[in-house]
């Protein structure tokens, strides 16, 4: 039951073959309203991170206890300047949403990236080496799966100390197992293909037969993993802070923006709501693009 | 049929799990409180927890009783003097029972005091009653309580202590006592206890005070806050605590509660690290005293749930002061004072904190500090395991902490300045961040005395002190504040304590 | 088929040894633990009792010991409810394996039906709207969703007790709330494994037959998501554990989750080490029994 795989070599030695598999994967993502919505959200989402200094209309750190608790600006109360209200210490939540999407996207990529490289690695030499080395990994794939993760980052986090670094790390070195499934798997069955032969024949070393031909195959399946595996660290971190170990800076993510908002729920809803649409549109538009994608690269289902 | 199996694997775990869940009935005999969590037992002895505190008091007497105006009154002891220095002597109530029909005498008292005093058995108060050396039956209704010098505080420690049953602890055994069968002589008696669930109590008839209105008396492990508050208005529980001030409003106007507030003991501040720069110089810390808008904070934040202090003594407690008055806000001042001291400027500092509860008031402060010059960055923390090592035992919370405290319902100057205060090492942050000349000296001639007025002498020359030094940033003292349902009548008491024999149904 | 049977089990024992050593581990990362302890004590004191309790061997040693007082089943006395740790930590296993297994079967029952109308009625509205509402569920927060739930049934509509463990009733809302996260994948597996079957010769060839196209869909297609939906829905329950940690702090359910959380906070080692290897436990027996399963259930593997 892998994920995407059996899609045909990739190989960049086959030049057109490889631009034309391109193109038709781009062109089935493209004939879906569902995925270009979500690719759209993401896109703003993005861009709203990258250039959050430019576009949040105020500091985000900026606090006036006169302004405490304002509700939007299209309910009675609302004060024009703060679109989606303000905070306990009357910080403006638009801005605080605009930057704290640097701190959630940060946080998923980097965790995501993190668990990429650890668990590429060790599926690819788990499965082109097999034997002794395969046998060790999964059975460390396997003690690390029984752990639920939530579990193992909130004890790793609390007993460390709350910081960005912290939780970036733990998350990433607590989901990395997937990924070494997918690519040994997919290893496995390409291993055995008549191009790695060749390869071997005309004496590429393993390490570059490692490198060149068999990763390159295995992309489709990282990236649609990594798209799922960022909305699942957002909301990873989400929980984190509900449980009270957010990274404890200034900048909240979005989910310690719903974990600080959810007691004021019934007197302020537009202190935890907001954001908690923002980690659902985001999430939501990954899983979509995501699952789209992976639709695409899998020539089974069309 | 073998797409069965997994439906057939799901509903044997569903079988074979356990399910033992009666419904209950909410019923108007019954008063239901929700607290956060449970203390780790029910022996009042062996646990500092105040959710265990507020159980063990509806469970348990003490000798002495304290009314809502804060005075003392007779509970187990009917009468009490002091024949010296260093002996008080009790005269024991007559006639009062245990949950378990056994008469309570004097043996019981010793033997309570004796399971506390005796370091083998650890229990986690015996720094509170450490001064007690002795505990003397002297006849069928008199106790003598002998201490190794004179100690103030005792008879304000004597209000929760709880007396338990010797002959029944010498049966079971400790362990048992403490989760199957606590027997005392409060007004509920033990029924049952799920662990992090609920603490089942029913109304005992032969109190010595009468029964209690409620038959009976539940508690409630709740963590969350929006839940307790979700289960006060839908009925599913009576009495919920520390009801945030921003959702006070919120409960004052919904149809089936009301809110109950009064000021207690726990007091604010944040103590400034006085072993290294900037807060090492008097000015720096004057400024930083002078920056705070405390007004504004405690009308706009806290609902004008909250009092202005001078220092950390608090207005309710023996030894207070009221000629020491609190810094005002005064931003110009204290941007002077900080030039005065060689930061013309400002100068950078971090400030740590563990009260969740307070924390957009923390943010509020460290935007005030960053107004005068000090410009601060505010770090919270997860009150836990790392937060106690970074705090607690390595001192390294610098350049300051926000904090709170409650004297553990001790109305006494004594209970706040030494653990904030005192350098040495048993004590709580002062000997991390403290540096004041001549402070221990003081603080430890007023608690061995019992002259009275003396000590009030003491006090009002420390509070003159500590104002002056500002060793912290001195805010406020809060309120109780209790979220109530309209079937209840009941009102919060300055000690924070849920003194539920008071509860009442409402009348209809 | 047997020796597949013993190597399984041989595999078994090498993760439990693993598990073992990563709680372990987990706890001499987070530093000294006598001095969270007793942070007032004289450091004469503290030396004394580390020395006593074992702190100061070499960590071979102490892992040692450890593995050897697990086999036993002894994890030491928690040291905040002063009993011991195992005891305490299965007396709550009970309530969150039930919390869990509800939710996994409340997730079974919404993803077979739905999954199996969205792939009949593939890229239909209902499809996409099925896809859409059930992907809702697995965008937002888990503690999210549980107190929207509360708002919205107990507190709004009040048909459903807020919080607590009193009763049936009270198993609802956190069932739900655990049950979206793990629906949209047991849904797509559903439905893609009811997709790659639908045109299948032998299906066709019933249809021939005269018999009837529910029982058609049902007997055969099912057949083929059996296999995959069981191997996910085992790996989901270490997914559905974490989330059952997170709804039982919201619902105020006295679970092992919450247990192991308060656990972790107050640094009561014996607790979250007995509570973590449960849980991995727990966890492994699940996979273990769905490889099993996944035998028994798979022809190919069984002939072999």
């Amino acid at each position: 039951m892998a994920i995407g795989t059996l899609a045909p070599p990739m190989n960049a030695a086959a030049g057109p073959a490889f631009a034309e598999e391109r193109s038709r994967v781009w062109r089935k993502l493209l004939r879906n309203p569902a995925a270009i919505a979500g690719a759209l959200v993401l896109l703003v989402i993005v861009g709203a991170a990258v250039f959050a200094p430019y576009v949040a209309p105020h500091e985000p750190t900026r606090q006036s206890l006169i302004r405490r608790f304002t509700p939007p600006v299209w309910t009675a109360g609302g004060k024009p300047g703060y679109v989606l209200g303000t905070d306990q210490v009357g910080r403006d939540i638009l801005s605080r949403m605009i930057h704290g999407a640097r701190v959630s996207l940060l946080v998923g990529v980097a965790a995501v990236a993190v668990s990429l490289v650890v668990g590429v690695t060790l599926g690819l030499l788990s499965g082109f080496l097999r034997g002794r080395v395969d046998t060790v990994i999964m059975t460390v794939v396997d003690v690390t799966l029984s752990f639920p993760q939530l579990l193992l980052a909130l004890a790793f986090v609390a007993a460390l100390g709350p910081s960005l670094l912290t939780i970036i790390m733990v998350l990433g070195l607590t989901g990395w197992e997937r990924y070494t499934r997918v690519v040994r798997a997919e290893v496995l069955a390409l291993r055995e293909k008549d191009f790695v032969e060749a390869a071997r024949a005309i004496g590429a070393s393993p390490a570059r037969t490692l490198l060149r031909h068999l990763l390159p195959n295995t992309f489709s399946s990282i990236i649609v993993m990594s798209t799922l595996q960022v909305a699942q660290a957002i909301l990873q971190e989400a929980a984190l802070s509900f449980l009270g170990v957010g990274t404890g800076s200034a900048y909240p993510t979005w989910g310690q923006m719903i974990s600080l908002g959810r007691d004021f729920v019934t007197v302020a809803w537009w202190l935890p709501t907001f954001p908690g649409l923002a980690i659902l549109l985001t999430v939501l538009s990954i899983n979509l693009v995501g699952d789209r994608l992976r639709d695409a690269l899998d020539p089974r289902t069309s | 049929m073998k797409r069965c199996a997994p439906l057939a694997v799901v509903l044997a775990l569903l079988a074979c799990a356990v399910a033992p869940m009666p419904a209950v009935a909410q019923a108007k005999d019954t008063l239901t409180v929700a607290l956060v969590s449970h203390a780790p037992t029910l022996d009042p002895h062996m646990h500092f927890e105040r959710v265990g505190i507020l159980v063990n008091i509806n469970m348990f007497d003490s000798l002495l009783h304290r009314s809502t105006k804060l005075q003392f009154e007779p509970s187990l002891a009917t009468s009490w003097k002091a024949i010296s220095d260093t002996v008080w002597e009790f005269k024991i109530r007559k006639n009062v029972r245990f949950h378990n029909g056994d008469v309570m005498t004097p043996a019981d008292v010793k033997y309570s005091f004796d399971r506390v005093i005796d370091q083998t058995k650890k229990s986690p108060q015996y720094g509170n009653i450490r001064a007690i050396k002795e505990v003397k039956v002297i006849d069928a209704e008199t106790v003598h309580i002998i201490t190794d010098k004179p100690f103030p505080l005792l008879l304000e420690r004597l209000v929760f202590f709880p007396i338990v049953n010797k002959k029944h602890i010498e049966t079971v055994g400790d362990q048992a006592f403490g989760t199957t069968s606590p027997v005392g002589t409060g007004p509920w008696k033990f029924v049952e206890w799920k662990r992090d669930q609920l603490i089942r109590l029913e109304a005992f008839d032969q109190h010595w005070r009468g029964k209690p209105a409620f038959k009976h008396l539940i508690f409630r492990a709740i963590p969350e806050t929006a839940t307790q508050v979700a289960e006060v208005k839908t009925g599913g529980v009576d009495i919920i605590r520390d009801v945030s001030a921003d959702l006070v409003p919120e409960l004052k106007t919904h149809p089936q509660a009301y809110i109950s507030s009064t000021p207690i003991l726990r007091v604010h501040y944040v103590n400034l690290d006085m072993r290294a720069a900037p807060f090492d110089k008097k000015a720096v810390r004057q400024a930083a005293n002078y920056a705070i808008d405390k007004s504004a904070i405690i009308q706009k934040m806290m609902a004008g749930l909250g009092t202005q202090v001078a220092t950390v003594v608090q207005p309710l407690a023996f030894g207070f002061d009221p000629e020491v008055k609190p810094y005002p806000f005064d931003q110009k001042k204290a941007r002077e004072l900080l030039a005065q001291a060689g930061y013309p400027n400002g100068v950078d500092i971090t400030l740590h904190s563990s009260s969740v509860a307070y924390r957009p008031v923390f943010e509020a402060m460290a935007e005030m500090l960053t107004e005068v010059g000090i410009r601060t960055t505010p770090r919270m923390w997860d009150p836990g395991p790392a937060w106690n090592k970074f705090f607690q035992a390595e001192g390294k919370a610098t350049q300051g902490a926000y904090g709170t405290w409650g004297n553990y319902s001790v109305f006494d100057a004594d209970a706040v300045l030494h653990p904030l205060y005192h350098t040495e090492p048993g004590g709580w942050i002062g000997k991390w961040f403290t540096r004041v000349e001549g402070l221990d000296k003081l603080i430890d001639e007023a608690r061995s005395t019992v002259d009275q007025p003396k000590r009030k002498r003491i006090y009002a020359q420390i509070q003159q002190i500590i104002r002056e030094e500002a060793p912290s940033i001195f805010l406020w003292t809060q309120y109780d504040t209790l979220g109530i349902s309209k079937k209840v009548q009941y009102a919060a008491r300055p000690d924070e304590w849920l003194w539920l024999y008071d509860a009442k149904p409402a009348a209809r | 088929m047997l020796s597949l049977v013993a190597r399984r089990l041989a595999r078994l024992v090498v993760v439990l040894a693993g598990v073992s050593l990563v709680t372990f581990a987990i706890l001499q990362v987070s530093g000294d633990p006598i001095a969270l302890m007793m942070p007032e004590a004289p450091e004469a004191d503290r030396a004394a009792l580390r020395q006593s309790m074992g702190f100061n061997d070499p960590l071979a040693v102490q892992f040692a010991r450890f593995v050897g007082n697990i086999v036993r089943g002894d994890f030491g006395q928690s040291f905040f409810h002063r009993e011991a740790a195992l005891p305490i930590v299965l007396a709550r296993m009970p309530t969150t394996l039930l919390l869990t297994v509800f939710a996994m079967g409340l997730s079974l029952a919404l993803a077979i039906p739905i999954g199996i109308m969205s792939a009949v009625r593939r890229n239909t509205a209902f499809d996409h709207t099925a896809t859409l509402v059930v992907f809702l569920g697995t965008s937002m927060p888990v503690f999210w969703t549980g107190i929207m739930l509360i708002l919205l049934f107990a507190v709004h509509f009040r048909v459903l007790p807020v919080s607590g463990w009193e009763s049936w009733a009270a198993l609802v809302l956190p069932a739900i709330t655990l049950a979206t996260f793990s629906t949209p994948l047991l849904l797509r597996i559903v439905r893609s494994s009811m997709l790659e079957v639908i045109g299948l010769d032998y299906v066709r060839t019933a249809r021939a037959k005269g018999v009837s196209e529910w029982f058609v869909i049902c007997r055969h297609a099912l057949t083929n998501a059996a296999l995959p939906l069981v191997t996910v829905a085992g790996l989901q329950f270490g997914l559905l554990l974490g989330g059952a940690i997170i709804t039982e702090t919201v619902f105020a359910v006295p679970g092992l989750g919450r247990l192991i959380v308060g656990a972790i906070r107050q640094l009561d080692f014996p607790i979250v080490q007995a509570g973590v290897f449960v849980l991995a436990l727990i966890v492994v027996l699940v996979n273990f029994t769905v490889d099993m399963l996944y035998l028994y259930l798979n022809p190919q593997i069984r002939v072999r």
